[in-house]
């Protein structure tokens, strides 16, 4: 199946925007102004979705005109363009957004044409799947770990990268002891968190700019 | 990135042959895998009857052409992965993209990148889960926590000079795996 590779789920998403020529901040201005405050570290709403390995949000506007000879074409509506990969099965991950981030959900495809809401979960399913296309190629380098695996075998990395410089030139027995130490920390350490510390652009307020107003 | 090129419909069948033979015959994909910089990429073939159209409401589309997007999660910067594209995978992306108009082939460089530019879009979000990680980090960290892990479940019953022969073999298997993480160095 092209939208998966080993374990990973490509999904892509394309939502028609609602064209409303009498709202005071058009739609899809609404949803780029809520995006550019989201967080995109550890406390991005994805952040959450534990098994989101990447994910991306995209307004797309208009098709592009390549030039002459090629034919100038324009779309009658403008388009959220919505691409994840994460672990699992489709079905799993829609329930899980619609349960763990319902309001960041709504604060974007609100504006979206025939969005039902998340609070029937079955209907807010059967909507994106109507969006959903079909991968035609998907490429997935490392396609057999869970993030929380990779995740998890990162730490590990960082941890023995710096047993082994501290341990140079030690006697074997010193380092067997402390290498079973070591061991025992990886283990009883807390599950490693997604979406690393980086500071997002600017706090998220929660509330951007509402389309619709004169509507 | 996201980039969006326009294709004559008729020629949509051949780019689902070559995509088809892509995805089965998994030596095709070895430059793809040996560059190693690619975290997850997707190419997307939408005909022009197929954009979703969810109510009465809202306008069908009336479309000349079909489209092709694409989607890819690199690590490094914009030119960085440009510059390679164009170097190892040219014959590649000229099998994927001369379906699309205008499309000037991968080399020389400068107007590939001028058309990247131009049918790209800039994301508005994006998450990754491991942002200080590279793809290379990834597949370096699964091989540490598998050597290490290795060695714990078989070093519990060793004695001092058993393990002190296992620990420089293990030292010597994970050597080119302990780079640390983080922004790397920027060359363009």
């Amino acid at each position: 199946m092209a939208n998966q590779s080993g374990s990973v789920y490509g999904l892509t998403i394309l939502s028609p925007i609602i064209d409303d020529p009498h709202a005071e901040v058009s739609h899809d201005c609404a949803i780029r102004d809520y995006l550019a405050g989201l967080p995109r570290d550890h406390r991005s709403p994805f952040a959450k979705l534990s098994s989101t390995h990447i994910a991306r949000l995209v307004v797309m506007d208009d098709v592009i005109f390549v030039g002459a000879p090629a034919r100038e074409e324009h779309l009658q509506s403008k388009y959220l363009v919505f691409e994840s990969n994460f672990d699992g099965d489709l079905d799993t991950y829609l329930r899980r957004m619609a349960q763990d981030i319902p309001s960041e959900l709504d604060a974007v495809w609100r504006h979206c044409v025939g969005y039902p809401g998340v609070r029937d979960v079955a209907a807010f399913t059967a909507y994106m799947k109507k969006c959903q296309l079909k991968t035609t190629f998907y490429f997935a380098d490392v396609n057999d770990k869970t993030v929380q695996q990779t995740l998890h075998a990162l730490r590990v990395q960082a941890s023995v990268a710096e047993f082994i410089a501290a341990h140079q030139g030690q006697p074997a027995a010193e380092i067997q002891a402390a290498f079973q130490q070591l061991m025992e920390k990886i283990r009883k350490e807390p599950p490693p968190i997604a979406g690393g510390h980086e500071e997002s652009a600017k706090p998220h307020t929660g509330t951007a700019r509402t389309a619709g107003g004169k509507s | 990135m996201t980039a969006v090129t326009p294709m004559k419909a008729w020629k949509s069948p051949f780019l689902r042959v070559f995509f088809f033979l892509l995805g089965h015959i998994k030596p095709l994909q070895s430059d793809l895998v040996n560059l190693s910089f690619i975290h997850f990429a997707r190419w997307v073939l939408i005909t022009r009857s197929n954009f979703p159209r969810l109510s009465e409401s809202q306008p069908k589309e009336q479309l000349h052409y079909d489209y092709l997007l694409f989607f890819s999660n690199f690590n490094g910067t914009w030119n960085q992965y440009i510059d390679a594209f164009s170097d190892v995978l040219e014959k590649g992306l000229n099998l994927v993209w001369l379906w699309s108009e205008k499309y000037p082939g991968a080399r020389p460089v400068t107007p590939f990148k001028r058309y990247i530019a131009m049918v790209q879009f800039d994301t508005d979000y994006y998450y990754t889960a491991y942002p200080r990680a590279t793809t290379n980090d990834v597949k370096a960290a699964h091989r540490v926590n598998a050597a290490v892990e290795d060695l714990a479940r078989r070093s519990a019953s060793m004695s001092a000079e058993q393990f002190g022969a296992e620990y420089a073999r293990f030292l010597v298997a994970v050597q080119g795996d302990l780079g640390a993480t983080g922004i790397g160095p920027i060359g363009t």
